[in-house]
């Protein structure tokens, strides 16, 4: 009931993996009735799965794609990484512990972790819970209002797979449908550890050059694009965005 | 003299807002000349699901109602159930219930310390009492299991009964608070800077405080005496000693003085439970859960919480499932109504002030 | 006190009611009725604080239930009123002419149940944004569908299924020794 261990998966990974539990379900041939055993697909679930999959970010992080450039980026990256700027936008109940890890007893700054007030002053958008379908049109805009390098990180298990909301009518279920999640913290409220746990996750991938969210979402604007729309029912965005 | 107007939209994104809404401000030079709340960010339709959910199973909900402080909501509920059903409770019960709605009381306090000077730009005060928050976060997660959701309170009784030397930790973290008290209400009311801009900001008016629907510590501000906890006794409050502190003037600064004094009563009322805490048992069992029904019946129950009155409207069918749960938070009046009555006149720099002193909980408006 | 409330309202109005639990007095009421009884309430009794106002869908009727909640600062008592309206023409008069803060929860429920309010001012969308069904606090309307129909679910995720053996196989970690006794393989 109080799960309180820190569940964080790279995009890349986590994506990878769901491909092989989906095969693997296959082989095994479950024999338990409700969970919907994969047989040989049609041409027509072949097209659904492909839309029901947030595409891959292969070569991701490079937000400057030069090989030649490798040191001038590793040093990019080691200053990104302990300069992470938090947007103060409290989207969902997770809130409630964001003063707790950015005040003195667990004081997430000594990691570079602190607030910025406006989007474009903002690295990191931080998804606090659940998003109601109204709340999303705004976080949707917020994230593209953000600069590069920009990463998302999805805060609680009502993010993941709707949590207690599974039957709500009116919040989201999965966020990297619409929106490119690059480090998710899972639990009900994630403890302050978990929240410092999941940065610190996020600053590895950074290292690596592995966190490449704001690259992934515009390669893919159509597809993010198109599940959005099937959300907002009243879509009154800009066409495009001059990045 | 500006002429022209201007609307400003603050909110949903915005550092000042409490929580996730948006307040639509026409503005005239630096002064909002009229005001409107747009709330719906945070709804989840918990009115909805609980209608699915049977009589247990709504509890994990129902402490999501309102974030900063959940243990009224639970408490209030169970009190609804118990009404219906005729159900007792064990002393025991009352007096533990007691004191986590009152420890519930204080973490809320001091988050609202942190709230109150951070939008006028004194951030110490917010490190200090938002870090000693923690420390009974603690004592919630050695007494439930979890820091923020805690699903302690159920119809009949409570969970779990105190763990081994709990009391005496509740003791320690009490004594500790008191002394930390002295310096928050230095760095607070002492300053020149929080003096000047609370005095004479967000002025509810005493004669019609009561008919615009303003409960709680804003109420008590004007200097009328409500309180739930002795209007209506429930639990152990009928055998504790505390005063309910009322003061003139009806501003940010007349709230803030009572949400101080405040603090310290629920400090004594814990240490007088603490002390009163009788034996026995702690639950009165209920049935199967999943068989669980409750006689056809409703009930109106109500509970002080740190923003005022909150209250539970059940109704129960007979079934399994209640037919309706509806909340009415204390910021369903202040965060729409009386907001955007005593908006008008002020400076667009007070909104943020005014709105932490009202205690404005946007979860609490749309559920 | 509470019977001379209860007296005096059933002689004036010829309303039925009774005496729920001390503090609580319960009075069923006309539709017609209602707006006249709660500014007698108001101006005549002293019942100045609008507490509530509630609905509640009793779809096996048809009708839907209004509660107004009022509550009297002095003698601390609370009334209840009661009224029930057609579900399928469900017309209800406004009275934010008596209390202001009634606007925001009539504002609520013609969005919530699809009551008309005549005369309501205030935006027509209240918490919910483009919202093309019928009004989701009404008994008929299936969340549940409506949620699975609408948005995408994670693959796997479907239904309460344990997955944490899988989640240790990704992460590399160990379930611990006290998780594994309440596993439900």
């Amino acid at each position: 009931m109080f799960e309180m261990t820190t569940l964080v998966i790279p995009t890349e990974q986590r994506r990878s993996d769901e491909e092989s539990l989906i095969t693997e379900n296959k082989m095994t041939n479950n024999p338990d009735k409700n969970i919907k055993t994969l047989g040989i697909p049609t041409e027509e679930e072949i097209k659904q799965a492909q839309i029901d999959f947030a595409p891959r970010c292969t070569s991701a992080g490079r937000v400057n794609d030069k090989e030649t450039q490798k040191m001038v980026q590793y040093i990019l990256n080691f200053a990104r990484k302990h300069s992470l700027f938090v947007l103060a936008y409290g989207t969902g109940c997770g809130a409630i512990e964001i003063p707790a890890t950015m005040t003195s007893r667990y004081d997430a700054e000594r990691f570079g972790i602190r607030g910025a007030a406006t989007p474009r002053q903002a690295d990191v958008l931080m998804i606090t819970g659940y998003l109601s379908t109204k709340t999303l049109k705004r976080v949707i805009r917020v994230y593209e209002q953000m600069q590069d390098p920009k990463y998302v990180i999805a805060f609680g298990s009502c993010t993941i797979n709707g949590g207690m909301y599974f039957d709500s009518y009116n919040t989201i279920k999965a966020l990297d449908r619409y929106l490119p999640v690059d480090v998710y913290i899972a639990g009900c409220m994630p403890r302050p550890e978990s929240v410092i746990n999941g940065f610190i996750k996020l600053q590895e991938l950074i290292q690596n050059g592995n966190a490449g969210g704001g690259k992934c979402y515009r390669d893919n604007l159509d597809w993010y694009r198109a599940n959005q729309q099937k959300v907002i029912k009243n879509w009154d965005f800009p066409d495009k965005y001059n990045w | 003299m500006i002429e022209k107007e201007t609307t400003l939209y603050l909110g949903p994104q915005h550092p000042g807002i409490t929580g996730n809404m948006m307040i639509k401000l026409k503005v005239k030079g630096d002064v909002v000349t009229h005001a409107e709340t747009h709330v719906g960010y945070l709804h989840r339709a918990f009115e909805k699901l609980i209608e699915g959910r049977n009589w247990l199973q709504s509890f994990t909900l129902l402490c999501r109602f309102c974030v900063p402080e959940p243990d009224p909501m639970e408490l209030t509920y169970a009190r609804a159930v118990e009404q219906i059903e005729g159900r007792d409770v064990p002393p025991r019960a009352k007096y533990i219930r007691t004191i986590v709605a009152e420890l519930a009381r204080i973490q809320s306090f001091l988050l609202w310390y942190g709230g109150q000077s951070g939008s006028s730009g004194l951030y110490t005060l917010g490190q200090w009492s938002v870090g000693d928050r923690n420390y009974i976060l603690d004592l919630f997660e050695d007494l439930t299991g979890a820091r923020i959701y805690h699903m302690y309170m159920w119809p009949g009784g409570v969970r779990r009964d105190l763990p081994e030397g709990w009391v005496d930790k509740a003791y320690k973290t009490m004594d500790y608070l008191e002394r930390r008290l002295v310096d928050y209400n230095k760095l607070l009311f002492d300053n020149a800077i929080f003096q000047k801009r609370a005095q004479g900001v967000g002025i509810i008016p005493k004669d019609k405080a009561i008919e615009w629907g303003v409960v709680g510590a804003p109420l008590r501000g004007t200097g009328i005496k409500h309180d739930v906890r002795i209007d209506e006794p429930y639990e152990a409050y009928a055998d504790l000693d505390f005063v309910v502190p009322t003061y003139e003037g009806g501003d940010v600064w007349a709230r803030a003085l009572v949400r101080r004094d405040e603090i310290k009563q629920s400090i004594s009322i814990i240490r007088q439970a603490l002390d009163k805490m009788p034996g026995g048992s702690y639950y009165n069992r209920i049935p199967n859960p999943m068989k669980w029904t409750v006689p056809a019946g409703e009930a109106w129950v109500k509970t002080e919480s740190v923003r005022g009155e909150i209250g539970f409207y059940v109704v129960s069918d007979g079934g399994n499932k209640p037919r309706r749960v509806h909340l009415k938070g204390a910021a369903y009046t202040h965060g729409v109504s009386v907001l955007e009555k005593i908006l008008p006149g002020q400076n667009i720099a007070d909104v943020s002030f005014i709105l932490n002193s009202l205690g404005v909980c946007p979860p609490e408006i749309e559920r | 006190m509470q019977k001379h409330i209860l007296n005096r309202l059933k002689k004036v109005f010829k309303v039925e009611g009774d005496i729920k639990a001390p503090l609580r007095i319960k009075i069923v009421a006309d539709k017609d009725l209602v707006s006249s009884i709660l500014l007698y309430l108001k101006n005549q009794m002293g019942f100045i604080h609008l507490n509530h106002m509630s609905c509640v869908d009793w779809i096996e009727d048809n009708k839907f239930e209004l509660v107004y909640i009022v509550w009297h600062p002095e003698q601390k008592q609370t009334v209840l009123v009661h009224t029930f309206i057609d579900r399928d023409n469900p017309v209800m008069e406004n009275i934010d002419t008596i209390w202001d803060q009634a606007n925001t929860y009539e504002r609520e429920m013609r969005e919530m149940y699809g009551i008309e309010f005549p005369g309501l001012v205030g935006a027509k969308e209240f918490i919910l944004e483009d919202w093309q069904e019928m009004p989701p606090m009404r008994r008929d309307f299936d969340t549940k569908k409506y949620a699975k129909e609408t948005y995408a679910t994670r693959p796997g995720r479907e239904n309460a299924r344990d997955v944490r053996k899988e989640i240790m196989k990704r992460s590399g970690e160990e379930l611990p020794e006290f998780a594994k006794k309440y596993s439900r393989d």
